[in-house]
């Protein structure tokens, strides 16, 4: 019974795939003091097998397309998938770059796109909600919309 | 009965078993407490390396060499000759033998 309500707190794993940091600064924000994301357990994690939520930001260098695949794969199911900011979603300024294996979604599937050039933490606490929805979802075995 | 006393403690074999189990009991209790939803056999079952593949095993061994590498660098003079005569045919060995013996032999009997 109790279980029913306390469900693991949101654990997350950062991935850059080749950001200029704009996105990783404001992830950062939004764990700090001023929006303090961790006073609700969630929190970002050194591995992708302790992670639930994979968070990631840049267009994906062609260097880092099978790093992302892998570590993807690496994540325990259920898992959702969050991309942070224009680059991940379109490539953003770096859009039909000859060295760009992204975005994101030719990789892997994703569930949550933030847009923004960077996104503000506001809208990062929010794409962290609706994963967190999905994720309890998924947890429950309902049925999801892709 | 099963108990010694050696002055500074004491040893029973009875003691020491039932610690076993018990430790045994509450380390099998927290491994059971673990996930246990990974995929075996999956991406999942691997060790996380930064998002690299996993190299052989063989290729990330680390050698006994690393131990005593220093040892044998700083006596490096005396080691090279001694690698290079190690033929690894017996009748080489046989040859020195018979040789240290002859030399031995003759300080001893001569000299």
């Amino acid at each position: 019974m109790i279980n029913e309500y306390f469900h693991k707190s949101l654990w997350v794993f950062h991935f850059n795939s080749g950001s200029c940091n704009g996105c990783d600064i404001e992830i950062l924000a939004a764990l700090m003091p001023r929006h303090d994301l961790e006073r609700f357990g969630i929190r970002l994690v050194g591995t992708p097998r302790h992670a639930d939520v994979l968070l990631v930001t840049g267009p994906v260098t062609r260097k880092m397309a099978d790093k992302l695949k892998r570590i993807y794969e690496q994540v325990p199911d259920p898992k959702v998938v969050i991309v942070i900011g224009s680059c991940g979603i379109t490539g953003g300024v770096f859009y039909e770059s000859y060295n760009l294996f992204g975005p994101v979604d030719n990789i892997i599937p994703v569930d949550v796109y933030v847009p923004g050039c960077p996104p503000r933490p506001e809208a990062i606490i929010h794409g962290v909600v609706k994963a967190w929805v999905k994720l309890e979802k998924l947890r429950r075995g309902e049925e999801v919309a892709a | 009965m099963t108990l010694i006393k050696t002055g500074q403690g004491f040893w029973d074999p009875v003691v020491w078993l039932v610690s076993v189990a018990l430790s045994a009991l509450i380390v099998y209790w927290i491994w059971s407490k673990g996930r246990k939803d990974y995929k075996e056999g999956t991406e999942q079952d691997k060790p996380f390396l930064c998002g690299h593949p996993e190299p052989e095993k063989g290729k990330v061994h680390v050698r006994a060499s690393n131990i005593y590498w220093g040892f044998t660098e700083a006596l490096k003079g005396y080691y090279d000759p001694l690698i290079k005569s190690h033929t690894g045919v017996l009748s080489d060995y046989v040859g020195w033998l018979i040789g240290i013996l002859a030399l031995v032999s003759f300080i001893i009997l001569v000299v």
